[in-house]
């Protein structure tokens, strides 16, 4: 089942007088279950692919479509109540909020969804469990490593069992031990749960962890197949 | 989202910013202080010097002859009562007056061998309880008789101006209701201090029969004065006390001169007032601008992960809210420290008190705690911070999720 299609998109950014065209017609779509590499040097257009697949921005043409729905023309509410259902995100910084605790920020998104407390509770320990911090469920950010930030990130991406988790440059802030320790964990959950999981690298040992691989170099894909 | 993890995030990212956090409540606490004890020792100068004007010049009530006009101190038996001691006594047969008698009034010019002073003298019957206040007052000599032919009562303020001790004797001079000036050789028989510097320098009281002789209006009276249990009954007494040959004028009339003035006055503390607030807003609304820059990438996140504008708004809000909150509280301390120090200790003001004519203010002015006033102010204090926060609100919730999330 095919949980994003991009079609034709085109992104422009305005950086003064410039013009920077990020998109040039970009078509693509993944499947339910899949984990996809999308990769390409700096300025290639995959962090801008992510956040158009992710309803963070919208494309200038073209069409996004998230299980179905075309999401280019919807408006901010809209596209939160989408991103709440159906996506997740990891980010290239640990992006979890300081003043929340592992478990608090694992249970955020449900918390966002009007999840009841009893299935909140199971799903944020089931999840830190899986991620291997059931033992950090009380530290704040500022007390974990980076790579145990980068895990409660992926934890909370997954709680509210979306349909694809976006995660943008995962690695680049962690040292080869704990950018693989994440990886190996994001493989595992993409296995268990059959969550779609697309990440943007350029990191070759990330890149060895995907399936699939869209290369993409100024705006364009130049090369859609079968991991390294 | 539960409101109540929305808080979580407010009150801690306040806990994070300890310092910042601080200054801003101490700057809303110190501007609710402030305007707390302005507010207190305003209702208190005005309720205590409207409650000695009412107990020492006007009483709750007065009622004059139509034709009489209390600038001129006319004598002129038309216009004055001649029925006064009936209007006195029907007023007291009432169970809203505490006490009613008649007063005449006339201007006079008291002479010692050295000095003189011209002064308002108070024809009164000494036994009524409106004088409690001279009685009470007496510092030196002894209180009025009824039936005292030559003794008069002066205000210490006067006496100590004129150089004259209780038992000494002086000349008053007064122009009678034929226009012929009448002196007439008094003793000083007491002394009072009322602590009104304007009241104890331009006044000399003795009996009403013995003002009536001297100023030749036979039984007549300038006004009957009434004193009521709660001058909030003032305006149903005088409808009650209402006669076709008489004016009835209540508290409210006779101070109207010094209401006025102090309304204008007030007038001028609420422009403070609004100072003052829009200090507490624009301090308000630059701490919360500093926490949405601060964090900018983290509502990024928020937004990423679904959460809505009007929940970034709410987040925001409810900052402002515990700012407000806590800061009410240090305001409600500062102010109620200050209003309480001001309400036993008082200013003392010494004679600028008797260079106001028209506000009978005494030499230390003292505050007043008003809980209603209070309340306002606090809540004023809560919806100008919450105003003020709407634009730091609004900015953080209309931050585009992509661009929060690339912000450094």
């Amino acid at each position: 089942m095919e949980v994003i299609r991009v079609e034709h998109v085109i992104k422009t950014y305005h950086i003064g007088q410039i013009e920077t065209r990020a998109l040039d017609d970009v078509s693509m779509s993944v499947e339910a279950g899949e984990f996809t590499a999308l990769v390409g040097p700096s300025g290639s257009g995959k962090t801008t692919l992510l956040q158009l697949m992710g309803c963070l921005d919208r494309p200038n043409s073209g069409a996004v479509t998230i299980n179905g729905h075309d999401v280019a023309r919807y408006n901010a509410g809209q596209r939160a109540d989408l991103r709440k259902k159906e996506i997740g995100f990891v980010f290239q910084f640990f992006a979890l909020v300081p003043v929340l605790n592992a478990y608090e920020n694992v249970e955020l998104p449900l918390l966002l969804s009007g999840v009841k407390p009893k299935e909140r509770r199971s799903r944020v320990l089931e999840l830190l469990n899986a991620v291997g911090l059931s033992d950090r469920t009380t530290h704040r950010p500022d007390q974990m490593s980076g790579g145990e930030q980068q895990r409660v990130a992926i934890a909370r991406a997954l709680a509210t069992r979306p349909s694809m988790v976006l995660a943008d440059e995962p690695t680049a802030n962690l040292d080869t031990a704990n950018g693989e320790q994440a990886m190996t964990i994001m493989q595992q959950l993409n296995e268990q749960t059959g969550t779609a999981f697309v990440f943007a690298t350029h990191d070759p040992r990330v890149m060895a962890f995907a399936r699939r691989t869209v290369r993409l170099r100024d705006g364009k894909i130049v090369e859609d197949g079968a991991g390294n | 989202m539960a409101l109540g993890k929305l808080w979580k995030i407010s009150y801690r990212d306040l806990a994070r910013h300890r310092r910042r956090t601080w200054f801003t409540l101490i700057a809303v606490g110190l501007g609710l202080g402030l305007l707390i004890l302005l507010d207190g020792y305003i209702a208190g100068v005005m309720q205590d010097s409207l409650e000695t004007s009412i107990r020492l010049k006007t009483g709750h009530l007065q009622l004059r002859a139509p034709s009489y006009e209390e600038e001129k101190v006319s004598l002129k038996w038309e216009n004055l009562l001649s029925n006064a001691n009936e209007i006195a006594a029907k007023a007291t047969a009432l169970p809203e007056v505490l006490a009613a008698a008649p007063v005449l009034w006339a201007t006079g010019i008291l002479d010692t061998a050295d000095e003189s002073a011209s002064l308002r003298v108070y024809g009164i019957e000494p036994e009524s309880a409106l004088y409690d206040p001279i009685r009470d007052g007496l510092v030196a000599g002894e209180y009025l008789q009824p039936d005292d032919r030559s003794g008069i009562m002066i205000g210490k303020r006067l006496a100590d101006s004129l150089g004259v001790t209780a038992g000494q004797k002086v000349n008053l001079t007064v122009v009678n209701a034929d226009g012929e000036a009448d002196t007439v050789t008094f003793t000083i028989r007491g002394i009072y201090n009322t602590g009104i510097l304007s009241y104890d320098d331009t006044a000399a009281f003795m009996p009403l029969v013995r003002a009536q002789a001297l100023a030749r209006t036979g039984d007549r009276a300038s006004t009957v004065m009434v004193r009521l249990h709660d001058r909030e009954t003032a305006e149903q007494v005088a409808a009650q006390l209402q006669a076709p040959d008489t004016q009835v004028l209540t508290w409210r009339e006779l101070n109207s001169l010094f209401l006025e003035t102090f309304e204008t006055a007030a007038g001028f503390y609420k422009i403070l007032d609004a100072i003052v607030m829009i200090i507490v807003a624009v301090i308000i609304a630059n701490t919360l601008l500093m926490a949405v820059f601060e964090r900018i990438r983290e509502i990024g996140i928020l937004s990423a992960l679904g959460m809505k504008r009007f929940q970034v708004v709410i987040m925001f809000l409810l900052e402002a809210t515990i700012l407000a909150l806590a800061g009410i509280v240090v305001g409600l301390i500062l102010g109620s420290a200050g209003v309480w120090y001001l309400a036993t200790q008082g200013i003392f003001i010494g004679d600028i008190a008797s260079t106001v004519d028209t506000i009978p203010i005494g030499t230390t002015l003292y505050a007043k705690f008003s809980p209603v006033s209070m309340g306002w102010l606090s809540l004023w204090t809560l919806l100008i911070v919450l105003l003020a926060s709407l634009y730091p609100a609004w900015y953080a919730a209309r931050l585009e999720p992509v661009d929060a999330l690339h912000a450094q």
